[in-house]
């Protein structure tokens, strides 16, 4: 086998047409380069998705995953079903995080069929449970493209707007003309997103551009993460969909102590069908408008359908309304001035810095993805929002 | 927008363009000035048509007394049907940037009902209409024989010209043919009897133009009126018609005669070859028919027919056909073979017998092109290697270059797989054919490719009797069940109406994500005409090299032509042939920039220097050393890495400056120093 060229090894794949970029400094090391490459590969990241769209915020996506014969291919370590499943519970705590106020619900296909796994809802335990009781299933048959999404878009009411499909096979056995249910999903006003794990294939290049999705194959398993992350962000609100005000309740926690006698144990509406856990609790967080209790938020009352969210909640998803604009990036060289980041005080030495336009504030590489990632407001402008 | 081409203005209608087309442009403008021939090979799908168009055409402008006519040669309705739209795009173009009024009348010849009659075409400025016009003399002579000496001929997709040319001078004859032969030569003596009653005059009239002789052609060919045909020699013209053939009766009579000895001919139990002067020998002990009175047969029916007012021609196909063998076999004594066989080699019991009058000489047809024209480019995507056509045709090109394809991304995967998990090698080579495991090993490289190629593969084998054994082999052995559980199979018949049935649901398969494979043949109707442009071909296989049948008599006969009078090896042009069909067929799947696909040879044979270097440049430039000698384990690796790489976005932008310019980049002094080296002269 020792003929193989290289670029086909896969612990290679991450570091692909590298050597060409390569190259010694004076002293003989190569450590300037690969420095180069890994901050380039940071700043891949903060690129994408910084434009200045207003984002969806209260979303509700449907994971499609493929589960036929072909997710037992490894060329994904140890298979792709397993690769696969272990990315999703990735994906969904950081989608709850990212997105504290939407739903998802999970489907497999396989043997021609579409399974829901789990249905559409706010609480990332229960889905994490079903992704990890998923990893023992076996992986026979074909995939059904057709199916699986008929059984998202066919109960009429629910406002999925997306959906994201984990497509592994080659092909799909559908029962009717899928080209009829793209149409109606493009009606339906559903977005359609592909991640391939092997190849392009027609239909879904068509599915997703006809729904306004996105379609991307894997090069391994870095870049499938890196994919699957780029849907942890909400898209951008389609400009057709209007304003619509939609009913909250924010409750309160009421937390009631053993020593008081008035307290007495209740079961939150969360364990009437899951059989698992433990029932009663004393304190919770109680409908405004029903007084039905649960234990955790956000959560959709059984009983009146109110949203029930707390105020940091909303909070965190109300940065996709207003993201922060993309720092600017000046070279090292030309920059004048201190050489210290703005938050965490290290020395600058990154070949870029960034530069809030508003507030004119300087941060390095780390803290720019940390701002922007994860704090979604700039800190130098918070301060002088307060001392002005 | 507008190029300076050393000195030449070209308009160019579309915004951007391809490095290699401006140096086809270049390389065909220095064609046309020096008033020579050309041969020029471009991968299909860069914009061959468009260049060659507007080049041409701008050169008509700039210079039309050098040059007053394009005639552009294709082969099918399809192509000639896109050569029409590119050219309809171009005038626009030029209306819209010039203002002027368009005064280029073009013209398009497409099929048979709409065939045009002549005198237009002499006003035309561009012709387009198919090969056949001008190569085969028996339509040639209707359409083509009235154009100037100063145009330009262009044969676009001209890699089997030469077939084309023996096949336009080669005449097979069945004893059908000869039946229905003999159902005209009734019609005909009818015909005579009736207007002998009735207008005695015509006859008379015609019997005294043929004793003056055919003066007024040779006038016409003298004062370069006509492109000369081929089934009428030079000589013919000086002299009068024989005394023996120049009554109706009498000429009748003598296809009678001609016909009985065919026919006798035709009653054999073993294989006859025999040279032209042989046969005619022959035929003077037998029925005593003269050389002579044979060479102005086809002319003499013509005239015939002509005054006899017979509309319609297509019902004496079979007797032109006889009396164009008469003229053929009595005007050559070389280049030209007769084998007469009682019945075709895969059924010895039936009784068929064929006579073949075979031309194993192409330059005899295309000679009076070549001779009369002053510029004639011979292009296709694979022309390589480039230097056998002016052997083989007998003409001397002043430009031969092969153009490679410039691109942003490596969307060509060429791999040669030598041989299976098992280390067994695979070869169609005759002897291991049958083999069962390099038919196994040959099915489990479709059978895993199956299952890693989205939507479209298409497989070639070298014969229907090779698929057909390979195919029940594979069927026992089940592997044909587990390469359906992947993809739907179609096959190729010899069929036309199966066929393009088939391919429909072929399409239609790679279209809704079922995905597909189609099995066919080289050089069947699948490996020459069809596209399977993006997700219709992702993965072409090729089984095998695709040798033509050895064994024929016809293609002995020709090979040792080839190298008495060519010096060309048996050897050299067999495997020149075989890779031209194997680099047609894998070129199925590559149609433009944004396209991709894999191209896999399944065969160890390709790996050879003498195999290899006889692909198209822009093939071999891919192949690399590491994909010489795959397994078939190997060769999943590196296509699911291709593929997955391909799969990555794609766009526009990413072309631009490399593969796809604009007007400022191209006139960019470092592009144009990159450009030259597009075009490599051989």
């Amino acid at each position: 086998m020792d003929e193989e060229p290289e670029r086909a090894k896969r612990w290679e794949g991450g570091y692909e047409r590298t050597w060409e970029v390569l190259k010694e400094d004076e002293s003989g090391s190569l450590k300037a380069t690969v420095e180069d490459i890994l901050f380039q590969a940071k700043r891949k990241r903060v690129f994408e998705g910084h434009g200045q769209v207003r984002l969806g915020m209260m979303r509700h996506l449907f994971v499609i995953i493929d589960s036929s014969r072909s997710m037992e291919d490894q060329d994904l370590k140890p298979n792709r079903l397993t690769s696969t499943l272990k990315l999703m519970e990735f994906f969904v705590e950081e989608y709850f995080d990212q997105n504290p106020i939407s739903q998802i619900g999970i489907i497999t296909t396989k043997n021609k069929r579409a399974e829901k796994l789990t249905d559409l809802a706010g609480n990332p335990k229960k889905h994490l449970a079903a992704l990890k009781k998923a990893v023992d299933s076996t992986c026979v048959g074909e995939p059904s493209l057709y199916n699986s999404l008929n059984c998202v878009a066919l109960p009429s009411g629910t406002d999925i707007k997306e959906i994201l499909v984990i497509f592994s096979s080659l092909t799909t056995c559908d029962p009717a003309n899928i080209y009829e249910l793209i149409k109606t999903l493009n009606a339906l006003k559903i977005r359609v997103s592909v991640i391939g794990l092997s190849a392009e294939v027609r239909v879904c290049t068509i599915l997703t551009r006809e729904t306004g999705g996105s379609y991307n194959v894997i090069l391994d398993e870095s870049h499938f993460k890196e994919l699957l992350m780029l849907h942890v962000k909400p898209p951008p609100a389609s400009s057709s969909s209007e304003c619509s005000l939609i009913r909250m309740g924010f409750p309160q926690h009421v937390i009631a102590s053993m020593s008081d006698q008035d307290a007495k144990p209740s079961f939150s509406m969360l364990h009437l069908d899951s059989t698992g856990e433990p029932g009663l609790t004393l304190g919770g967080y109680y409908c405004p408008q029903c007084r039905a209790k649960y234990t955790e938020l956000p959560v959709e009352c059984k009983v009146c359908g109110l949203t029930l969210v707390s105020a940091p909640h909303l909070a965190r998803s109300f940065h996709h309304l207003f993201p922060l604009e993309a720092f600017q990036e000046t070279p090292l060289e030309e920059y004048e001035g201190e050489r210290f980041c703005e938050t965490c005080q290290g020395e600058l030495k990154d070949k870029c810095v960034f530069t809030c336009l508003a507030c004119k504030k300087v941060f390095c590489v780390e803290c720019d993805l940390f701002i922007h990632d994860t704090l979604h407001c700039c800190p130098g402008c918070m301060q002088t929002d307060r001392t002005s | 927008f507008r190029l300076n081409i050393e000195g030449l203005l070209v308009y160019f209608p579309y915004d951007y363009i391809y490095p290699e087309q401006y140096s086809y442009m270049l390389e065909l403008k220095r064609t046309l000035d020096a008033k020579g021939h050309g041969v020029l090979e471009m991968p299909s799908g860069t914009g061959k048509t468009i260049s060659l168009l507007s080049l041409i055409v701008a050169y008509q402008k700039a210079y039309p007394l050098e040059v007053t006519k394009l005639v552009y040669c294709s082969r099918t309705v399809p192509e000639i049907e896109k050569v029409v739209e590119e050219l309809r795009k171009l005038m626009d173009y030029y209306a819209k940037q010039t203002g002027a009024k368009n005064d280029f009348l073009a013209l398009a010849l497409s099929s048979r009902k709409n065939l045009c009659i002549h005198p237009e075409i002499l006003h035309a400025n561009i012709v387009v209409y198919s090969y056949h016009y001008l190569l085969d003399p028996k339509i040639a002579d209707l359409v083509s024989k009235e154009l100037t000496k100063k145009s330009v001929v262009v044969f676009d997709e001209a890699h089997n010209i030469d077939n084309v040319c023996i096949d336009s001078m080669s005449v097979n004859i069945t004893r059908r043919t000869l039946d229905r032969c003999q159902t005209n030569v009734e019609t005909l003596q009818n015909t005579i009897s009736r207007i002998k009653e009735t207008d005695a005059a015509k006859l008379r009239e015609e019997y005294r133009r043929l004793v003056e002789g055919l003066k007024e052609a040779n006038v016409a060919r003298e004062t370069d009126m006509y492109l000369s045909n081929p089934v009428l020699p030079d000589e013919i013209l000086q002299e009068a018609v024989p005394g023996s053939i120049r009554t109706a009766e009498h000429f009748v009579g003598f296809i009678k005669r001609f016909l009985e000895y065919l026919k006798a001919r035709l009653r054999i139990h073993h294989v006859v070859q025999e040279s032209a002067p042989q046969f005619l020998k022959d035929i003077y002990e037998k029925v005593c028919i003269d050389r002579k009175p044979l060479r102005f047969c086809a002319e003499r029916l013509r005239s015939l027919l002509r005054t006899l007012e017979i509309a319609d021609i297509a019902d004496f196909s079979a007797i032109t056909l006889i009396s164009h063998f008469a003229t053929l076999v009595s005007t050559y004594s070389k280049g030209f073979t007769i084998i007469i066989e009682p019945f075709e080699d895969r059924t010895p019991t039936i009784a068929n017998p064929v006579l073949h009058f075979s031309c194993m000489d192409p330059s005899i047809a295309i000679k009076p092109v070549f001779g009369r024209f002053q510029s004639v480019i011979i292009t296709s995507g694979t022309l390589s290697p480039l230097d056998i056509y002016p052997r083989i045709l007998d003409f001397h090109p002043v430009t031969t270059a092969s153009f490679t394809m410039t691109l942003a991304r490596t969307c060509l995967c060429p791999l040669i797989v030598g041989r299976g998990n098992d280390q067994v090698a695979m070869t169609s080579k005759f002897e291991t054919r049958e083999d069962f495991a390099v038919i196994r090993n040959y099915g489990n490289l479709l059978l895993e490719m199956s299952a890693i190629v989205p939507d479209g593969i298409v497989a070639f084998f070298t014969s229907y009797i090779y698929m057909e054994n390979i195919v029940a082999s594979w069927y026992e052995q089940g592997i044909l069940e587990n390469i359906q559980r992947n993809k739907l199979i179609f096959i190729e018949t010899q069929d036309a109406a199966e066929t393009s049935m088939a391919l429909e649901k072929y399409q239609e398969a790679c279209e809704n994500g079922r995905g597909a494979i189609l099995l066919s043949v080289a050089r069947g109707k699948v490996s020459e005409g069809i596209d399977f442009v993006h997700h219709f071909g992702r993965a072409v296989i090729m089984f095998g090299v695709p040798y033509v049948y050895t064994q024929s008599r016809i293609l002995k006969a020709r090979l040792e032509y080839l190298r008495d009078q060519f010096q060309i090896r048996e050897n050299d042009f067999l495997t020149f042939d075989a890779m031209r069909h194997a680099a047609q067929c894998v070129g199925r799947a590559i149609r433009g920039k944004t396209d991709y696909g894999l191209m896999i040879f399944a065969d160890k044979r390709y790996a050879r220097a003498d195999k290899r270097g006889k692909l198209p440049r822009w093939i071999q430039e891919h192949l690399t050393d590491g994909s010489l000698n795959l397994t078939i384990d190997e060769t999943v690796q590196l296509a699911k890495h291709f593929l997955r790489q391909m799969a990555q976005p794609f766009r526009q932008e990413d072309q631009l400056g490399l593969s796809l310019l604009t007007l400022e980049q191209l006139q960019s002094e470092d592009m144009l120093q990159k450009i030259a080296q597009i075009a490599q002269q051989a």
